[in-house]
């Protein structure tokens, strides 16, 4: 089983002799501090002043309230808890709301990035483990012969076209806007094949999403809203489907003039995978 | 030493509150211990608490001195750059979680288009089983599959001229691929692939890579 990192080992409490491995250590250990000092501050409500060296002689500093603050009154500068005027009290007490906030929201994130973490090392595993099925074509790419290579394309050719009839029959079917449009890819429909002609009948969504923002005014009528506890992709999802739910509210409805449409949205599509 | 999570939240239990600050606050100072002595930098950390009667300076009023006279000599841009409050700290936090889930969160996708790819090839499911939402990712995957192959395809063409022509050869035969029926004899292509495989000439070799440690 191949491990990631060496693990847990006993260090020499002595300054790190390789250059690269302490400049490693000072960043690590540097973050760690710092992100204790901060538990520390929002745990028990103390003061307190970090302020690293790097060995490039960089000056690093963690303080709360902050760094000036407190280095004043460790100077004698200021003496300890002054007759603090109302405005400074407020603003302290703002402050910390604006910190829970973003402890909680900090919290929310962390959480996210642990369920995708462990998605991440699941979806490995499972491909790993799934000796049985493997399929020669399921090998890296850069093993196959010449022979090997014009199969999976052509069968991945195949593949494209009914994965993009099913897409376009889709459209058809509920004739609403299915947006493709993300920051990722410049658009399914329009790549070329080897010769490079722009395949016409795969510009079919881009067409439909042009026809379909300015003909369906009502996007409500068969449009798929997500229920939100079974989008894993939390907003990114509901934007994608539901364009409306963030935005062009004033989008008027033509069925709802006439009393046709009651806007329900379809049931929500089940996803498949069971990470909610 | 039970490790349990700690809601990052101010304690409103006064005991609790003031165990935990006699706990991190020794555990930060050996920490900052560790930091200094391990990458031979000046450390200094000051904590003030309701619970001390005087401010605690580590590693001593005289270091912390020298430390703060350091940092003084300093041109304030200098030591502005890097300065950060809880604000500051926890949005960069923050970002920086983001980022990474976000990334995580697209391999992840991709990882499993991947997988509902090759289960169309292998007659496991078929496009029309395919959810709606996935329709596009995986399109994306069969994609980028196909510009890799096709980049594979010219780099073995350039180095092996000779075998251009069984490129057509292959091609040719593969024009009636099982896939098409849908829901069909699912071991079809490979059984297919298979036979081709053996009957060609096994001498060509396969680049010899550990194809389980090559990651796609």
């Amino acid at each position: 089983m191949m491990r990631k990192n060496k693990g847990r080992q006993k260090i020499k409490m002595a300054k790190m002799k390789n250059e690269s491995n302490l400049q490693v250590t000072f960043s690590k250990r540097k973050s760690g501090l710092f992100k204790k000092a901060s538990e520390l501050c929002t745990l028990c409500g103390t003061e307190i002043v970090v302020i690293v060296f790097s060995p490039g002689r960089k000056v690093f500093s963690f303080g709360h309230p902050n760094v000036d603050v407190v280095i004043d009154r460790f100077l004698n500068i200021n003496p300890r808890h002054p007759h603090q005027n109302i405005n400074l009290q407020l603003n302290e007490a703002r402050q910390n709301y604006v910190v829970q906030d973003l402890n909680d929201h900090l919290a929310q994130v962390t959480e996210q990035l642990e369920v995708e973490k462990k998605r991440n090392e699941d979806l490995k595993q499972k491909r790993k483990d799934d000796k049985r099925s493997k399929n020669w074509w399921e090998d890296p790419v850069e093993g196959f012969n010449l022979r090997q290579l014009t199969e999976f394309k052509s069968g991945l050719k195949i593949l494209k076209k009914k994965v993009t009839t099913e897409a376009s029959k889709y459209l058809q079917a509920t004739g609403h806007n299915f947006y493709f449009g993300s920051s990722s890819n410049a658009g399914f429909g329009t790549f070329d094949d080897d010769e490079g002609n722009n395949n016409s009948d795969l510009d079919l969504f881009n067409h439909r999403r042009l026809v379909g923002m300015k003909t369906f005014s009502c996007n409500h009528q068969n449009m798929i809203i997500p229920h939100p506890s079974t989008t894993p992709y939390g907003n990114a999802v509901i934007e994608r489907f539901a364009p409306e739910h963030n935005q062009n509210k004033n989008q008027y409805c033509l069925k709802q003039e006439r009393c046709e449409c009651d806007h329900q949205p379809d049931p929500p599509p089940h996803f498949r995978h069971h990470y909610y | 030493m039970t490790r349990q999570k700690v809601k990052m939240a101010y304690i409103e239990n006064e005991s609790s509150r003031k165990a935990t600050y006699k706990k991190r606050k020794n555990g930060i100072l050996k920490k900052a211990n560790e930091l200094a002595t391990l990458c031979g930098v000046p450390v200094g950390v000051i904590i003030d608490s309701a619970y001390d009667l005087s401010p605690e300076v580590w590693p001593s009023r005289e270091e912390m001195d020298k430390v703060v006279s350091q940092w003084q000599r300093l041109p304030v841009m200098d030591r502005t750059k890097k300065m950060l409050n809880q604000q500051s700290y926890l949005q960069q936090r923050i970002s920086k979680e983001t980022e990474t889930c976000k990334k995580l969160t697209k391999e992840n996708k991709e990882l499993e288009m991947k997988e509902v790819m090759f289960d169309c090839l292998s007659g496991k499911t078929s496009p029309s089983r395919i959810e709606i939402s996935d329709l596009r990712g995986c399109g994306n995957v069969i994609e980028q599959y196909l510009k890799n192959l096709k980049r594979r395809i010219e780099i073995l063409s350039k180095n092996d001229g000779a075998s251009s022509s069984s490129v057509h050869a292959a091609a040719t035969t593969s024009a009636a691929m099982p896939i098409v029926e849908m829901g069909s004899s699912s071991t079809a292509f490979s059984d297919m692939i298979r036979q081709q495989q053996i009957q060609s000439n096994m001498n060509q070799t396969v680049r010899g890579l550990d194809l389980n440690q090559q990651q796609w």
